[in-house]
């Protein structure tokens, strides 16, 4: 099949995805990946805490773990559609970073978005493919943090790379 | 609707935008980082073509009172919480659509980037119950306070409450600066020539 064989045009991808997010708008609400992502890290938290977990005062008043959150399956199924797109294009096989540096750009990069999710309540998802085509004004102090960020990100980024 | 069935559509509308972003490559952190460090902008003008057709069809159905748009307070806890996500998605290269859709590719690197983003995510759920700051959903109040650094809640809809002229006005005024934008993009790549400026 020629959709699995070839790489197809970013413009076109996102244009499909764009007009499917205003249907998920109407639906339940704009796409967002950074809601889902705090609410499994309740669930697998949980998993391992027990009531514990409760103790914590942020997992009683910001997010109650609760498996039928919509926004998990978001993730979720991008994760399925990743897969499928892999294996049917050939495409999937196993990648490990080489390099110490790498491990630890990605090491600490995670922890940075982690904690940048949790801080701003949005993140990359929600800033340019939800607040701000909603007007929001959160929408444009999350671009003027994300600008920011992927600038100072860059110049370490190129530091290392140029080693 | 049904929490089931919000989870169903959750799924496949996820499971198109995972297949689409793996055949497309389309990254939002290269989207920033390829802009600013190699001047090339293959997936910034994605991004911005879908965030043309997004603002426009958001304000058009705030226009007329459909849709759900989001609803909490902002401030500066925007701009400091976005500015460490910006600069870690750099380093770990990869957004949170990237890590989910690279770790469906069998990227170990993305898999790593992942467990630490949920790490992170715990981390400050700990910082969080120390400081309570910024604001839970139920102590939000939707109105300027500078002692908890909150700029309040605004939006296309209160936009329109309160000047009278619909959504999508100020809508169509927002397509048209990202559409400026994207024009001045394609023009630099036309001076540059050569693959860039075949590229859509």
């Amino acid at each position: 099949m020629e959709f699995f064989r070839k790489t197809l045009d970013p413009v076109i991808a996102l244009g499909a995805i764009a007009v499917l997010d205003i249907f998920l708008f109407l639906i339940v609400g704009a796409w967002t990946v950074g809601g889902g992502e705090t609410m499994m890290t309740g669930l697998i938290a949980q998993f391992f805490m027990g009531d514990a977990i409760y103790r914590i005062p942020f997992w009683q008043e910001v997010f109650k773990p609760d498996a039928g959150y919509w926004k998990i399956y978001i993730s979720l199924g991008m994760l399925f559609g990743a897969v499928v797109g892999a294996v049917a294009s050939k495409e999937f096989f196993w990648r490990f970073p080489r390099r110490i540096s790498e491990w630890v750009m990605i090491t600490v990069g995670g922890l940075l978005m982690g904690i940048g999710i949790r801080l701003a309540f949005v993140c990359n998802v929600s800033t340019f493919f939800g607040l701000t085509p909603e007007l929001n004004l959160g929408g444009y102090l999350s671009i003027s943090g994300i600008i920011a960020g992927a600038w100072f990100g860059s110049l370490i980024y190129k530091r290392v790379l140029e080693g | 609707m049904s929490p089931v069935a919000q989870c169903l559509i959750a799924f496949v509308f996820g499971s198109v935008v995972g297949l689409l972003v793996q055949r497309s490559r389309f990254c939002n952190t290269a989207a920033l980082r390829d802009a600013m460090l190699f001047k090339t902008f293959r997936n910034t003008k994605a991004l911005l073509v879908a965030m043309m057709i997004l603002t426009i069809g958001f304000t058009g159905f705030i226009s007329v009172g459909a849709g759900n748009p989001m609803r909490f307070d902002v401030g500066i806890n925007q701009v400091l919480g976005l500015f460490l996500f910006g600069t870690g998605m750099v380093l770990a290269g990869a957004c949170t659509v990237s890590t989910w859709v690279k770790a469906g590719e069998g990227n170990f690197g993305a898999i790593w980037a992942l467990l630490f983003t949920f790490i992170g995510m715990f981390l400050f759920s700990l910082v969080w119950s120390f400081l309570y700051w910024p604001p839970a959903p139920s102590a939000m109040t939707g109105e300027l306070s500078l002692e908890r650094l909150q700029l309040g809640f605004a939006n296309a809809e209160t936009l329109q409450d309160k000047t009278g002229i619909p959504a999508i006005i100020f809508g169509l005024l927002q397509a048209g600066v990202l559409l400026f934008i994207y024009q001045r993009i394609r023009k630099r790549e036309r001076g540059q020539g050569g693959d860039a400026a075949a590229s859509p």
